[in-house]
């Protein structure tokens, strides 16, 4: 049970050998999101590093897409503070964070329906820098050197991904599971630091949940932190190296999947 | 007979290139980035009363007639460059108190009321812009100065319109193409999304309606140059409407659509009424243009929801890395 000012759920003994970094890459903190009178964040910490899967599950309501947006600057924190490799980013916006290295999906596939799978691509590889007006307008020829540059890296992404058939094709044209990946490839052109996966298996189909987790797998081990909401535990169990059970806004229990089951307070929390 | 029938369409053409300018501003904010700009035809006719008073001398000199604010003989291009600039100030003003984070249908709503609110202050306070009487007798750029016709001047005048049209639609397409252009339509499409990728949604879409706000000044500025007088009369509500029908129908987030748009509305079917025979009680006429943009509009969302000329798909850039260095 973690408290209000607690310790912070501490992460796996052995593996924390083998991290690259020794600052989490991302921390939090005494985090407490309301809504009205809800405190559906209630003093929630947590470090998670890079190069590791942070399973968040517990049962609707459990707070776990509220500390997501959190963490990506969605929600405002009533009290508690947020660190990206120890710079506190509590009061950055979510733009902010993101420029960061913080990027997210959503629960709802977030892919730009009007744009081609190559222009979502390219949007987020430019990002803020290289869609600044007084930039472009100033230097136009570096923004298309640019340009080519983040083409080049589209066309990898795509390539690492088995997409490069959809290149062209519109988000609105697309499947469940490939706009789930198109999501994903778009985190990816932004070189993130910490990837936040809400439910990234909803409405992907059975045959493409396989191989998102054999990508969301190589994505952890390119060293990047994810942080996990997902109520299909096998995926859990499979992808995550911690998980966190949350429930009424606060961490019932931490540990790998195997011990967490275990918890008799979260088996309750589970089945009432 | 003749030369009443090229006035009208030397006319006709002035009226396509400063429609056509409005259909470039309203498809970058509406098309590309879901700004639904209620109120853009403020921002025109600020432009216009800007060329206006700094063109028409002095206000209360001997034989004065009108009262206005900043009145100023600037020579020609500087009224256009003025009318450019009010819009742009006057759009950024707008745009930072009524593009924050509201939803997209409380900003149209905004704006559309800033619109009502506008006309009402330039009418009722008489000082600023002549009242309801507005200004008149705004005189041509170097009408004096070129030797030219009447006929010739109305061209030369047009051939002026279309080239700054020109030049504006090269601008903005080329933006639009832009990565500037595209964070704009990722913005449109999926605002958290945007913002999860870093873009700073409030400063694109402070930046497009200046943008916007700016080509509808220089719109107006060679309206007013053109008709020599502006009065609120000439900038009601649903002035806006005629152009967000006409890049509907055209084609939304496409550029030769917009143009085929305002070719269609404001200047080939809104002229339609003009040419019955007088039919019904006075004004009943007239009255018919609103008739055709709500049937225009209907039609469009039945028939050709995308519009005649659908937004183009765009085709990835070609991928290099298996070319030999």
């Amino acid at each position: 049970m973690n408290e209000p000012g607690q310790e912070p759920i501490p992460g796996p003994g052995p593996a924390a050998a083998l991290r690259d970094a020794p600052v989490p890459a991302l921390s939090a903190r005494g985090v407490v999101v309301s809504y009205g009178g809800v405190r559906a964040v209630d003093g929630l910490s947590l470090d998670a590093f890079g190069g590791e899967a942070l399973g968040l599950i517990g049962p609707n309501g459990a707070g776990k897409s509220s500390f997501l947006a959190a963490l990506g600057g969605q929600a405002r924190i009533r009290e508690g503070s947020i660190s990206l490799a120890g710079e506190d980013v509590s009061r950055l916006p979510a733009y902010g964070r993101a420029r960061r290295g913080v990027v997210r999906t959503f629960q709802m596939t977030s892919e730009f329906s009007g744009m081609t799978t190559f222009e979502n691509l390219l949007t987020a590889g430019h990002g803020a820098q290289g869609a600044a007006l007084g930039a472009i307008v100033a230097h136009p020829r570096r923004s298309r050197q640019r340009d080519q540059a983040v083409a080049q890296r589209a066309w990898e992404v795509l390539k690492r991904f088995d997409l490069v058939g959809i290149a062209d094709s519109y988000g609105s044209e697309l499947s469940g599971g490939q706009r789930r990946l198109v999501e994903i490839m778009r985190c990816l052109m932004r070189s993130p630091k910490v990837l936040l996966l809400d439910e990234p298996m909803v409405g992907v189909a059975p045959h493409l949940v396989d191989k998102l987790m054999v990508d969301l797998k190589s994505i952890r081990d390119d060293g990047i932190a994810l942080i996990i909401v997902e109520h299909a535990l096998e995926v859990v169990s499979e992808l995550c190296d911690r998980v966190v059970v949350m429930a009424l806004g606060r961490s019932i229990a931490a540990g790998t999947y195997a011990e967490v089951v275990k918890d008799r307070e979260v088996q309750a929390a589970y089945l009432g | 007979m003749l030369s009443s029938w090229t006035f009208y369409i030397s006319t006709l053409v002035v009226y396509f290139g400063v429609d056509l300018l409005s259909g470039i501003s309203l498809n970058l904010q509406y098309g590309y980035a879901g700004v639904i700009n209620f109120g853009y035809i403020v921002f025109q006719a600020a432009g216009a009363y800007a060329a206006a008073v700094v063109t028409l001398g002095p206000s209360g000199g001997a034989g004065s007639f009108q009262k206005y604010i900043f009145g100023a003989n600037l020579p020609f291009p500087l009224p256009l460059l003025v009318a450019t600039a009010a819009g742009a100030i006057l759009a950024g003003f707008v745009g930072l108190f009524s593009l924050r984070r509201i939803r997209r249908d409380y900003q149209a709503a905004v704006l559309l009321i800033v619109s009502l609110i506008a006309i009402q202050v330039v009418q009722a306070d008489i000082p600023l812009f002549n009242g309801s009487n507005g200004l008149t007798g705004v005189p041509r750029p170097l009408v004096n100065v070129l030797p030219l016709s009447l006929q010739g001047y109305q061209w030369a005048y047009a051939g002026w319109v279309l080239l700054l049209c020109a030049l504006v639609y090269l601008l903005v397409r080329w933006l639009s193409r832009s990565p500037w252009g595209r964070a704009l339509r990722a913005m449109r499409d999926q605002e958290d999304a945007a913002v999860a990728i870093g873009l700073n949604v409030t400063a694109l879409r402070l930046q497009v309606f200046v943008i916007g706000g700016a080509i509808a000044g220089l719109s107006g500025g060679l309206l007013v140059e053109f008709i020599g007088a502006w009065s609120p009369d000439a900038w009601g509500y649903a002035e806006t409407f005629v152009i967000f029908t006409a890049i509907f129908v055209g084609g939304v987030r496409n550029y030769r659509g917009v143009l085929l748009g305002v070719l269609l509305v404001p200047i080939i079917f809104l002229q339609l009424p003009q040419f019955l025979p007088p039919i019904g009680y006075p004004g009943l006429v007239q009255s018919l243009e609103w008739v055709i943009i709500g049937v225009l509009w209907m039609l469009c969302l039945l028939l050709r929801p995308s519009g005649l000329l659908p937004e183009r798909r765009a085709k990835a850039l070609p991928d290099l890395s298996g070319r030999v260095a």
